[in-house]
């Protein structure tokens, strides 16, 4: 059985009376690079808000390092093993680059200065500018700097690319790749960016309405997706009914697009038993998988 | 290192309180020729209670909130959210800011009250020196209360509010204390006027331990709501 990270047990929260989580069942296994997909107010920063205990669930459970964040005590001795990237890279106005560092380091025994100070290099941050003057490319990767800087064990990044430029991102992708393979920290981050989460994740979770509507190991997601096109005779019908594992089926002229999300063995083959049809598979990317699952109902 | 912060925090306001209290006491020292003792401790006790209860106001905080409340509404909460992520408990937080602007308004009241001496020669000819130190230990016990229920005002109101609530709240104390409303032994507004140890050479015990005990319960107040509030 794989070890996990993170752990949510039918999770759900409320915002007066507005489900924002529902029955949220996360599981991110130790190690992985998780991205945790959704649309605009899915319920990602919810459940990011309530991992680090700044939200509190109204029923469920949820634990990170297999303890539990409602634990005001606990969630603690969570939080030393864990960098945060918060949604909007907001940082204390009143410090410059080299205080909000001085700051920082105190709180994680961990903490490496010579980490520090390589970012700080690599990022190219102004140690005597005030934060305010910095772009928010610049506060995204000062924000990065102070979470891996104490060699978490566990970084937690709410959209870390969201506003910056392609060759901010490119870094920040980069080095999240990058810590992951030197220190084996697992990385769970929340995106919008589809292409960039496919290029470094190796575990997908999708969540639309405050649910997980998807999950798993990306490669397998991939392996267990596939699109069939089959191209039919002239004047046959599609069947009415097809196998289980079907998620959408659309017809243009001839030829239906059929995306199966398991069962593709059993889907072909009733594709093929329709007289004079011809039946391909191909792979599907995540965008696919995304949308197929987060279209409203 | 919360020192630290909560010292980048309240610098500036600690200085402007600071320049508040110069114009004060050069007024005071142009007005100390030839005035009556009552007249003069009048004075003293009304711009100690004034400024007192402006350091108050100024200097406290909840050092967990950092973003005006019309933001926060709308799921904005700035770096509220990296305060939180820290691995430091919220009562750590509130304890420590909360100490910070306490210690600050401390050294304020009796770096005040040393200020008049040295500028009022009136004042030291009429008042002893020990009932002057005892007014500055009742003034610092007796404006802890106003100043945690600012500390209080801090965890669900942001800066400019909590500032306005704190005086309205102030006044309101000496209005009451005024119409004697309040039972003179617990009136600790009227401890640092009327009742204080300018004008009756002993300390108002009980007063003061009101206010403690005020202040302890604007404390816990405080910080039940710092560890419900949600961000």
């Amino acid at each position: 059985m794989t070890d996990l990270i993170i752990e949510t047990n039918q999770l759900c929260k409320s915002f007066k009376d507005k489900p924002a989580l529902c029955s949220l069942d996360l599981q991110v296994p130790v190690g992985s690079i998780f991205g945790f997909l959704g649309r605009n107010g899915a319920g990602k920063t919810t459940t990011i808000k309530t991992l680090m205990g700044l939200l509190h669930a109204d029923s469920g459970s949820a634990s990170v390092f297999a303890t539990p964040v409602a634990d005001a005590d606990r969630s603690v001795e969570i939080r030393r093993r864990i960098g945060f990237v918060t949604e909007d890279k907001e940082l204390y106005p009143y410090m410059t680059v080299e205080q909000i560092i001085r700051f920082t380091r105190p709180f994680f025994p961990t903490w490496r200065d010579e980490l520090a100070q390589r970012y700080m290099e690599l990022f190219e941050l102004p140690p005597k500018r005030k934060i305010p003057d910095l772009s928010k490319g610049m506060r995204s990767k000062l924000m990065l700097l102070l979470a891996i800087s104490h060699q978490a064990e566990l970084l937690v990044l709410d959209e870390p690319t969201d506003g910056l430029d392609p060759a901010a991102t490119e870094d920040v992708l980069r080095e999240m790749v990058a810590i992951a393979a030197a220190s084996g920290t697992t990385i769970f981050f929340s995106s919008h960016q589809l292409v960039e989460v496919e290029r470094i994740a190796d575990h997908i979770g999708i969540i639309h309405r405050g649910k997980l509507v998807a999950t798993g190991s990306l490669d397998d997601m991939k392996a267990q997706y596939q699109r069939l096109n089959v191209v039919l005779a002239d004047s046959v019908s599609p069947p009415a009914h097809w196998p289980e594992g079907v998620e959408s089926v659309r017809q243009e002229g001839r030829v239906l697009s059929i995306l199966a999300s398991h069962n593709v063995d059993a889907i072909v083959e009733q594709a093929r038993a329709i007289p004079g049809s011809t039946v391909e598979r191909f792979p599907v990317t995540l965008t696919e998988i995304f949308l197929e699952h987060t279209r409203s109902n | 290192m919360l020192c630290y912060k909560g010292w980048l925090e309240t610098r500036f306001k600690l200085l402007f309180t600071l320049g508040f209290v110069c114009l004060n006491l050069s007024m005071m020292h142009s007005y100390s020729s030839n005035i009556k003792t009552s007249v003069l401790l009048f004075m003293v006790t009304l711009m100690s209670q004034m400024m007192v209860m402006l350091a108050c106001g100024m200097l406290a905080g909840a050092g967990i909130n950092t973003q005006p409340t019309f933001q926060a509404a709308k799921g904005l909460h700035g770096s509220t959210l990296f305060t939180l992520s820290l691995p430091v408990s919220r009562l750590r937080l509130l304890t420590v800011r909360a100490c910070i602007g306490w210690l600050e308004s401390v050294g304020f009241s009796a770096a005040f009250c040393c200020a008049m001496w040295f500028a009022s020669p009136l004042l030291r000819a009429k008042v002893a020196p020990f009932d002057l130190f005892k007014y500055a230990l009742t003034l610092i016990v007796c404006s802890s209360a106003i100043y945690l229920l600012s500390v209080l005002l801090a965890t669900f109101l942001d800066e400019i509010w909590r500032i306005w609530g704190t005086m309205i709240a102030a006044v309101a104390l000496g209005w009451l204390s005024v119409h004697t409303y309040l039972p003179a032994s617990f009136d600790f507004v009227r401890a640092i006027g009327k009742n204080s140890p300018l004008y009756t050479h002993t300390m108002p015990w009980s007063a003061m331990a009101f206010s403690l005990a005020l202040s302890a319960a604007f404390f816990y107040a405080a910080l039940k709501i710092a560890q419900a509030r949600e961000y």
